[in-house]
């Protein structure tokens, strides 16, 4: 698979995953649901090509935590899946068993966002500092930071 | 022979920025490598969500010292997309002659600080005295060293008056000579030979796995560049290649970045002497359609990408950040398996890490070949057991 890609391609063969619309010349974008993420991703690396991850990127868009795997490959296209996750509960399973590098973007979603990845294989701290406190999420919109707590640096000094 | 753990960094000579390694050595040999480089985190991307375009820029420049220009690039470039802003020519000739500016300076430091590493303190000499020419470049165009500060939403800050083009001109031939000499001294000059040759092999099968990119991935034979994949600036118009290598190790790393200067060097003669006239800017407007984007940019040290959400006002909803050293970390801890301990500076350096852009961990089981990590526990329960099958690769 190293001929263009078209999104007529992509559309027919990706419907029971989802809504397939092209967003740029050379952007697919692919939303799905979180149970279908790691089919869906599969699927395009198995009939596209697309075995080279970008990048996780996470949003919170206040109604649901929005997850969306960039992908390309050797025909050079790009293509995002998307999904969205309550809020309350965010759980999704880990793509790192097929995409390697995924992991460690995994661990950083869950910092910052607290979404938990089923069967990660080891979803510990990464970009927070150790002092930070458990059960604060700094990238959701909702989290404030709460004056008597203790983020790390050198206690008593203002971080 | 039992494992022992060396632990190197955060505070240590032999590093430049802040990280920490845990390596788990059999003999001289390394067995496996825990890194932990959560020293740097600042939050940028919350601090980009609560300030207005205008002073988002200078924030991205300052999420790293070398590749400034690429981060406030990446994102301007994903604003005037959402935006729809067609910038005129001449900005985006600017823009490129920055950007490539700044690979020549990134590859010019890293070429010097790889011979520093391997002792070879006088190519080190040699190679940041012509980056000072580069520097000056810079320095009479944008009046920093540093940070730039060319970019804007619409356009760049700054024009280009004859005299700069016409000075930075004169400084191009001798250092397209110097660079040709590099290129030669790379492929011939014994000390480097014996240091990089075959150290921190990476098969282009795992550089694919690993996601690694830029100098990284195209020395072991992977041809992505975003600049050939995804045009934009003005490398459609210029004349320059994909610089490729099949060797994998740190000498087809290096091979790979002296190339690249070359390329750079004619796309920036090339952009000097072609840039067109007119307008450097369009007005842009104050807020920004709701939209998202995905921007990517062929930084110095690989691609890098700025998911940038937008939702209608004049601030961003959420910029994602990935930088091109979170994407090599795994492939490090791939390739220093069965290294010696003495060429760690070596191999790490070989991805040219940035650590302020990036702080993460990761680690990697010689045995299964899987990235992943464990916790310290484990680590030691793992030393302690001092089970063969541990020790034995």
């Amino acid at each position: 698979m190293t001929g263009p890609l078209t999104l007529d391609m992509v559309a027919g063969k990706m419907k029971e995953f989802g809504v397939s619309e092209q967003v740029r010349n050379n952007r697919i974008r692919i939303t799905t649901t979180p149970e279908k993420v790691h089919d869906t991703i599969r699927t395009v690396q198995a009939m596209f090509g697309f075995d080279r991850l970008i990048t996780i990127s996470a949003v919170d868009n206040t109604m649901t935590l929005e997850l969306v795997y960039h992908l390309t490959g050797p025909h050079r296209m790009v293509v995002s899946i998307a999904v969205g996750l309550p809020r309350e509960l965010p759980a999704i399973a880990t793509v790192s068993d097929i995409l390697p590098p995924a992991a460690i973007y995994e661990r950083q979603i869950h910092d910052l966002f607290g979404i938990m990845f089923r069967g990660h294989p080891g979803l510990a701290r990464i970009v927070l500092n150790e002092d930070w406190p458990d059960n604060e999420y700094p990238l959701r919109k909702d989290w404030k930071p709460n004056p008597d707590t203790f983020y790390g640096g050198i206690k008593g000094e203002r971080s | 022979m039992p494992e022992v753990v060396v632990s190197i960094g955060p505070h240590h000579p032999a590093l430049k920025e802040p990280v920490n390694f845990r390596v788990i050595a059999d003999g001289e040999k390394i067995v496996r490598l825990e890194l932990d480089l959560s020293y740097n985190h600042r939050g940028v991307e919350k601090a980009a969500e609560q300030r207005d375009f205008i002073r988002v820029l200078p924030l991205m420049e300052r999420v790293c010292g070398i590749c400034s220009h690429s981060h406030s690039t990446a994102f301007a470039k994903g604003i005037e997309e959402i935006m729809q802003l067609e910038i005129p020519p001449r900005a985006q000739y600017i823009r490129t002659i920055i950007a490539e500016l700044e690979r020549m300076h990134s590859h010019l430091l890293w070429l010097g600080v790889a011979a520093h590493l391997i002792g070879f303190n006088t190519l080190f000499m040699w190679t940041w005295r012509d980056r000072e020419a580069v520097q000056d470049t810079l320095e009479e165009m944008s009046g920093n060293r540093v940070h730039y500060g060319m970019n804007e939403v619409g356009g760049v800050r700054r024009d280009l008056t004859p005299e700069q083009l016409n000075a930075a001109l004169a400084r191009l031939p001798a250092l397209e000579e110097r660079v040709n000499k590099y290129v030669v001294m790379v492929n011939e000059e014994e000390t480097m030979l014996i240091r990089f040759r075959g150290v921190g092999r990476l098969s282009k099968e795992e550089a694919l796995r690993y996601g690694t990119v830029g100098p990284t991935a195209r020395a072991s034979g992977i041809d992505y560049d975003v600049r050939k994949d995804d045009p934009y600036l003005a490398y459609k118009d210029a004349p320059w290649n994909v610089v490729t290598d099949t060797h994998g190790d740190v000498y087809g790393r290096t091979r790979v970045r002296v190339w690249e200067l070359q390329e750079s060097l004619r796309i920036v003669r090339f952009c000097l002497e072609n840039l067109p006239e007119g307008p450097i800017r369009v007005p842009a407007p104050k807020n920004a359609p709701k939209g998202e984007i995905l921007s990517r940019y062929e930084a110095p040290r690989g691609e890098l990408a700025h998911f940038i959400r937008t939702n209608g006002t004049d601030k961003v909803e959420r910029v994602d950040i990935r930088t091109p050293t979170l994407a090599n970390w795994t492939s490090v801890a791939m390739c220093l398996v069965n290294q010696n301990i003495a060429d760690i500076p070596v191999i790490v350096a070989a991805i040219d890490p940035c650590l302020s852009c990036t702080s993460r961990i990761t680690l990697l089981d010689n045995h299964t070949k899987k990235a992943g990590i464990i916790s310290f526990d484990e680590l030691v329960r793992r030393y302690r057991s001092r089970n063969p099958e541990d020790v034995q690769p």
